[in-house]
């Protein structure tokens, strides 16, 4: 049981430490497009890793098998989230970095 | 039939779930699977697009390759994230993914969205618009390793 415990604290940990950089990034990420990447981080790596951790925790009965099902529908609704998001930022006209950029010059030049 | 491998997975859910084997709560949960059978057949009869249950066996082959590529690409943002100060170089660009049938190409953007540092932005038809922080990611999508892999699983029953 102890060497479960080790394996599944240091899962627990990288976990919050992936979770606490992606909350960084998105206050230290400049625009709204590369702060979904940082927010896709807290979405993707670090929900496997808590989750993972947590699944070693259990005692392998019924709850184990809910961990399960809470890590499937997250991997499944996170993206489509993240998805969401963007396309409408997009469609409501929100330029990219690079774009901004382009007009800028356009208007200067 | 279609609709008794949805009862048998409906009512499998729904044991894991639950977890209660008193007569009582059994009749409750044959219920529900009823209802939701009931739904089910009456919204394909009017779509005419039955979903087909499959075994699974071609998602536990992409799932360790997908988890791979997830943990490659959080290490490379956050190296990003803890460098300081901040240097980007985001980037956007239209990729196209004809070789894969149609449904496969919605597990296509949604893995591009679920690895950190690239994320479909829109897909029209074949082309899905990525927006990534690094051009460097973009390239490695434009080789198509990623297509060809899901191509590779599921590519055959087309």
């Amino acid at each position: 049981m102890l060497f479960l415990d080790v394996i599944s604290s240091i899962l627990l940990i990288s976990g919050v430490f992936f979770g606490l950089s992606g909350a960084i990034g998105i206050f230290k990420f400049p625009d709204f497009f590369t702060r979904i990447h940082a927010a896709s981080i807290t979405d993707s790596i670090a929900t496997i890793l808590i989750v993972g951790g947590l699944l070693l925790q259990t005692s392998f009965d019924l709850n184990t098998v809910k961990l399960i099902f809470i890590l499937v529908f997250l991997m499944i609704t996170s993206p489509t989230a993240s998805h969401a998001l963007a396309k409408s930022a997009r469609h409501g006209g929100l330029l990219t970095m690079a774009e901004a950029k382009e007009k800028k010059q356009e208007k200067t030049g | 039939m279609y609709l008794i491998k949805w009862a048998i997975l409906l009512s499998m859910f729904w044991l894991l779930l639950s977890g209660y084997i008193q007569p009582l709560l059994l009749s409750f949960g044959a219920a529900s699977v009823a209802v939701v059978l009931l739904i089910i057949k009456r919204m394909d009869d009017i779509d005419k697009e039955p979903f087909q249950t499959g075994t699974g066996r071609q998602i536990i082959q992409y799932l360790p390759y997908l988890t791979g590529q997830i943990i490659l690409s959080s290490i490379q943002v956050t190296k990003l994230i803890w460098r300081s100060p901040v240097k980007l170089e985001p980037a956007t660009a239209k990729i196209k993914a004809k070789d894969l049938p149609r449904d496969k190409r919605v597990l296509y953007a949604n893995s591009i969205t679920l690895t950190p540092g690239t994320l479909t932005v829109d897909l029209v038809d074949d082309e899905l618009t990525v927006h990534a922080l690094q051009g460097s990611s973009v390239d490695e999508l434009a080789e198509g390793n990623m297509e060809r892999k899901i191509d590779s699983i599921w590519g055959n029953k087309k």
